[in-house]
């Protein structure tokens, strides 16, 4: 999922205008392969905007889970996935086709993923990674219908706690664990809500048998499996890959958030 | 994808100790029930830990994270043995048939009773897991040690008997606990870091808690009973008693607040335990996050907060006849 089948190497932000690295850009996309972008590039780009959902420059973006700083980076770069999604989410027709008591849910679910963006950014300051950029065409696909709109948040929300619950374990400073946990009950919260809408009235998918085993524990999924994940949604405009895999002694099986049915 | 054997990601000596025993207790060698249950279970993680206190023995589990797993299992054999009562199969006749007019009015509305089932379902899970990790009921409690009153007393009488028979407020009480637990193994995570597969366990029950929690706000909004600041979301807004969005705390509204008031406040100890409030995080402060300036509700509702042992104890001694600490 992370193999780099060919890459391009684009240094000078000019050189995205010229008509042979655009060819050489389709080209690489089209075989699934990686742009990748010099630091010089950034500096011609200067800031830009959070809520990337339009830039086309793919990137690979990669994470070093052998510390507390990559883990939190990669809850960054999940943060920024699920903010930039409700983002795009509340101008959708997926949107506008729910109840004003779902349309409750979605908007709160925006405000607290932008804080939570937002809060890891500051945090890491100069060790955070790039501002991601996301596929508009691909985004607004999984928006388009009430359906596909509620779907996706579930998915997103059960990976995140997926995520969250077995990332916790690396991390090595109780300080930053807190941090951790104060935001998993959150998307758990989020996801119970969610599921909710989409049960009927069974009243059991809030915390459905597809997420909370035999032994009463909800879904968990290491690094590698939630990247692989994030990665087949084909919404991030490049790749998040690990550089560096966390300690190998602390693995355990996953439980990965099952596709919403 | 590959899921990798969880044998193959450990210490080479250790896996084949593990083997080795797992394959001595199929074969009908002796062992703590707790192990021959986690395996039962199928639960790796849960399996592993269980196999490492039946490996070093009792002591080999460090007295920090026991005792951490021992109060654990008390919140749960609570929540558990009150659900137990709410839906009539507590072994305790008594509390059945004090829940009985309450349990009537669940089954009128949709969901209701198997969302309590599916809760229920998984306090028992969390009881069998924690005793397979290692805990112990250290302080003997089984369906007769509880009052759900919230009186300390056999006979109950206590400032929650309206649960009994209102099913609003039962709600409220539900969510109470719920977030009680929550903010319980949230304040407990760092004593267990020294244990990464016990870490993940209780990580992984901290949020089934939270998801409880947000389907019970979900019923009480739904059934309009409850006011707007109980989101829709799932999520807490505001501190203190006001977090609860509980418009009737009953004939005793003095006693109902203060207690919410506990579970939704800060602690004893405020730095280590804010109020659900609290909007500064590692330092940061949400309400000056530029990217991030939505006003102070969603600042609340973006992060939950953790309480330190003595704070639950303070919550949930009411409903314990038994003193704990």
């Amino acid at each position: 999922m992370f193999d780099e089948k060919r890459a391009v190497v684009v240094q000078r932000a000019e050189l995205l205008c010229r008509a042979s690295t655009r060819r050489d850009f389709l080209k690489v996309l089209g075989v699934g392969g990686t742009i990748i972008m010099l630091p010089s590039l950034f500096t011609a780009c200067g800031d830009s905007t959070d809520n990337n959902v339009t830039n086309p420059v793919s990137t690979t973006y990669t994470l070093d889970l052998s510390n507390d700083t990559g883990i939190l980076n990669y809850a960054y770069a999940l943060e920024q996935l699920e903010a930039a999604y409700y983002t795009a989410a509340l101008a959708s027709a997926g949107f506008a086709a729910l109840s004003a008591n779902e349309q409750e849910v979605l908007a709160d679910l925006q405000k607290h993923e932008v804080i939570h963006r937002e809060f890891f950014k500051t945090v890491l300051g100069s060790s955070a990674i790039p501002t991601i950029n996301f596929n508009a065409t691909t985004v607004g696909a999984l928006t388009a219908t009430r359906s596909v709109l509620l779907s996706t948040s579930q998915l997103l929300e059960d990976t995140g706690v997926s995520a969250y619950n077995g990332a916790g374990k690396y991390l090595t400073s109780a300080a930053n664990l807190l941090v951790a946990g104060k935001i998993v009950s959150v998307e758990a919260r989020h996801a119970a809500a969610i599921r909710d809408i989409r049960d009927g009235t069974t009243g059991r998918l809030f915390a459905g048998d597809d997420v909370v085993n035999a032994a009463g524990l909800d879904v968990k999924a290491e690094p590698s499996t939630v990247g692989g994940a994030v990665n087949s949604l084909n919404v991030v405009v490049g790749t998040i890959a690990i550089g560096t895999q966390p300690d190998s002694g602390k693995k355990t099986a996953d439980q990965p958030a099952p596709t919403p049915t | 994808m590959e899921t990798p054997s969880l044998l193959d990601t450990i210490e080479p000596e250790l896996a084949e100790r593990i083997a080795a025993r797992t394959e001595d207790i199929r074969n009908g060698s002796p062992a703590r029930p707790g192990v021959v249950a986690a395996l039962g279970l199928a639960s790796v993680p849960i399996a592993l830990a269980a196999l490492s206190t039946d490996l070093y023995g009792q002591s080999g589990l460090p007295a920090s994270i026991k005792g951490v797993l021992d109060f654990a299992l008390a919140l749960e054999i609570f929540e558990n043995e009150f659900y137990k009562a709410v839906l009539g199969t507590s072994a305790v006749a008594a509390q059945n048939a004090a829940f009985a007019p309450v349990r009537a009015l669940a089954a009128t509305v949709p969901g209701a009773v198997a969302t309590l089932q599916q809760i229920q379902k998984h306090e028992t899970a969390h009881v069998a897991t924690l005793m397979a990790t290692g805990a112990t009921n250290v302080f003997n409690l089984d369906g007769t040690t509880f009052d759900f009153t919230g009186n300390r007393s056999a006979t109950g009488g206590g400032p929650f008997a309206k649960a009994t028979t209102d099913l609003a407020f039962l709600l409220e009480v539900a969510q109470g606990a719920e977030d009680t637990g929550v903010r319980a193994y949230k304040g407990q995570a760092a004593n267990l870091m020294s244990s990464s597969a016990i870490l993940e366990a209780a990580l992984r029950i901290h949020s089934v808690e939270a998801r409880h929690a947000s389907r019970i706000r979900r019923m009480r909004r739904a059934a309009a009973g409850a006011p707007s600041s109980v989101r829709y979301s799932g999520t807490v807004r505001g501190g203190g008693a006001a977090a609860a969005g509980a418009t009737d705390a009953g004939p005793n509204p003095t006693a109902v607040t203060a207690a919410f008031n506990l579970i939704y406040g800060a602690g004893a100890n405020s730095a280590t335990a804010p109020s659900e409030a609290n909007t500064t995080h590692a330092g940061v402060d949400i309400m000056s996050l530029a990217g991030a300036q939505f006003g102070i509700d969603a600042a609340q509702e973006a992060f939950d907060e953790p309480l330190d042992r003595a704070d639950v104890v303070a919550i949930v001694q009411p409903f314990f006849i038994p003193t704990i600490s």
